[in-house]
């Protein structure tokens, strides 16, 4: 397994452990320049555990994460400045509440950046009439509904001008009506090329959109495949046992 | 309308309630011997008595024509004394004087003890409460750090703060530390106060900034930021708006507690307040209006920081 330029994220025999709790057992995957991976896997599976290794929100144990052909956890890398080519949208927003919608997309740009303001500016409105919000850019998070605020994080991330998206259940904490628009600016930049790793339940959106699905189960990488074997021929026998109960 | 009529009523009995206790305790006042004369502490609060210009030599007065200024030439020789703020002149021009007369009286009003010893502690108050939420914040910062060494500083700091009276500590700033770093009174005071008051500046901080969810620090670090500049623009701008009701509350003792400084003689409020009773033979009024003082101190506070609370509650 040699790494090529084209390897955003390598993931090689990756452990961590909460205490007792063997969190992720040896987790190797590779995800290439503009691919959009999904993992799927029951709760407590250690999904959201794994992309929140790849940001390094969680450290890992043992193993190695290159990320755009940076080792993450060598000596002379800064893990601010990598964070800024990984963003990240969380199942609960997290937006910062204390601030508009679009002083919300701002921030980053202007303070880890330092870009000008009236550029940042201009960005950001580009980034709110494409997640569809040009109207409520002044609104506060608590004036926005679940999925506009769940777009204002995406458009958040976006600002950074990132090379890699990580979802964390991005839909989960949204009312039904509201998924289809997430899903759909989702849907936008995966089609614009942009890589992107996903962890969520929306099984539509992983047989749709996702270049491969990964499917985990107590820590374990157990299946990494297209879609079409993912979902018509599963062999593993947890990953069908699984499929029954979520399709 | 039901609801209406009943908190009519209710208002009503809270008036009564007031104007009751304000009525006993003004019957309480009369029956006592005691003479009040609440014009005794006037002079002390606002001076209205005309200064008197008294000549320094003996010698001769010269007023010049439109009145505006009198010359004393000394016999002696020196040279000439020239008096020009004054309203009133209590010479004529040619008039000998001699050293101690009174030349002429300048009205107007000054502010007195009582107001001086406000300002004084308004000045205390002010310093020690910029000075107590710099530090608080940054034991409030280190108290929460994952550095050990800054996480048990700050708790020992504040066990050892929090766990002996505040008088005490102004007699050991004073007397000791005033003492080998050679503070000034006013000095020691301040830095008393300040120390005092930031050990419970930083436990506030630290349940305001430890009551933010998790998912704003995980944010804002995902989007690069290092943690202070997470702290800075993500974190405490959002604790602030939680620890201001707290934090209030806190400058509000701090006002009162500075009161305690006057027994290492600074002569704030308090200290004037028992210098005016022995000059006056007021006591209860004297007493009383201190009280009072203290009271619009602690409520502009009080209001001004409801203004601020109300202002950034916009986003809410």
């Amino acid at each position: 397994m040699t790494n090529t330029p084209d390897d955003m994220i390598v993931a090689k025999n990756v452990d961590k452990y909460f205490g007792e709790l063997h969190a992720l057992k040896d987790v190797s995957a590779t995800v290439k320049r503009g691919e959009v991976v999904v993992i799927v896997g029951p709760s407590g599976s250690g999904k959201s555990t794994f992309l929140r290794t790849l940001n390094q929100l969680e450290e890992i144990d043992s193993g190695s994460l290159m990320i755009d052909g940076t080792d993450m956890y060598a000596r002379d890398t800064n893990i601010n400045k990598l964070r800024e080519h990984v963003g990240m949208v969380f199942q609960s927003f997290n937006l910062f509440p204390h601030k508009t919608a679009l002083e919300n997309v701002k921030l980053a740009p202007l303070k880890v950046s330092g870009r000008a303001e009236a550029e940042v500016h201009e960005s950001a409105k580009e980034l709110m009439y494409k997640v569809g919000l040009a109207e409520r850019m002044d609104n506060y998070p608590s004036q926005l509904s679940g999925g506009q605020q769940q777009r204002v994080a995406i458009a958040r991330a976006l600002a950074m001008k990132p090379s890699i998206m990580l979802f964390d259940e991005p839909t989960s904490a949204l009312d039904p009506e509201m998924v289809g628009e997430v899903l759909d600016v989702m849907k936008g930049l995966a089609n614009e090329g942009m890589t992107m790793v996903v962890v969520t339940h929306e099984m539509g959106f992983a047989r749709e959109v996702a270049d491969r699905v990964l499917f985990m189960e107590e820590g374990a990488l157990l299946v990494d495949k297209k879609p079409d074997a993912f979902f018509d021929n599963p062999d593993h026998p947890r990953l069908k046992q699984f499929l029954s109960k979520v399709l | 309308m039901h609801s209406k009529q009943r908190a009519w009523f209710w208002n009503a009995v809270f008036f009564a309630v007031i104007i009751g206790i304000g009525c006993s305790v003004y019957l309480a006042g009369k029956r006592i011997d005691y003479t009040w004369r609440w014009d005794r502490v006037t002079p002390f609060i606002i001076n209205t008595d005309p200064i008197s210009i008294s000549a320094e030599r003996n010698g001769t007065v010269e007023i010049n024509a439109d009145q505006s200024q009198i010359t004393l030439i000394p016999d002696s020789g020196e040279e000439s004394f020239v008096i020009t703020e004054f309203t009133e002149t209590l010479v004529s021009d040619g008039d000998l004087v001699f050293e101690g007369d009174t030349l002429a009286e300048l009205h107007g009003w000054r502010i007195g003890p009582i107001v001086e010893g406000l300002i004084v502690t308004i000045e205390i108050s002010l310093y020690s409460l910029l000075i107590a939420l710099a530090l608080g914040l940054l034991i409030g910062l280190m108290r929460i750090s994952a550095n050990p060494a800054a996480r048990k500083l700050a708790i020992v700091y504040i066990e050892v703060i929090r766990g002996t009276p505040l008088l005490v500590q102004i007699f050991i700033m004073y007397f000791f530390i005033g003492t080998v770093l050679e503070l000034e009174r006013f000095t020691s005071g301040v830095v008393a106060l300040s120390v005092f008051t930031a050990a419970y500046v930083a436990e506030i901080i630290r349940a305001g900034i430890q009551s933010i969810p998790d998912g704003q620090m995980e944010a804002a670090r995902s989007l690069g930021m290092s943690y202070p500049k997470a702290m800075i623009y993500v974190i405490l701008p959002q604790a602030f708006k939680r620890t201001l009701p707290p934090l209030a509350g806190q400058f509000i003792n701090l006002i009162k507690d500075s009161s305690l400084v006057s027994v290492i003689s600074i002569t704030d409020l308090t200290k004037a307040g028992r210098e005016v009773v022995s000059g006056s033979f007021a006591p209860f009024e004297v007493w009383f209006t201190v009280a009072l003082l203290y009271l619009l101190l602690t409520g502009i506070l009080s209001w001004s920081i409801q203004r601020l609370e109300k202002r950034l509650s916009a986003s809410d």
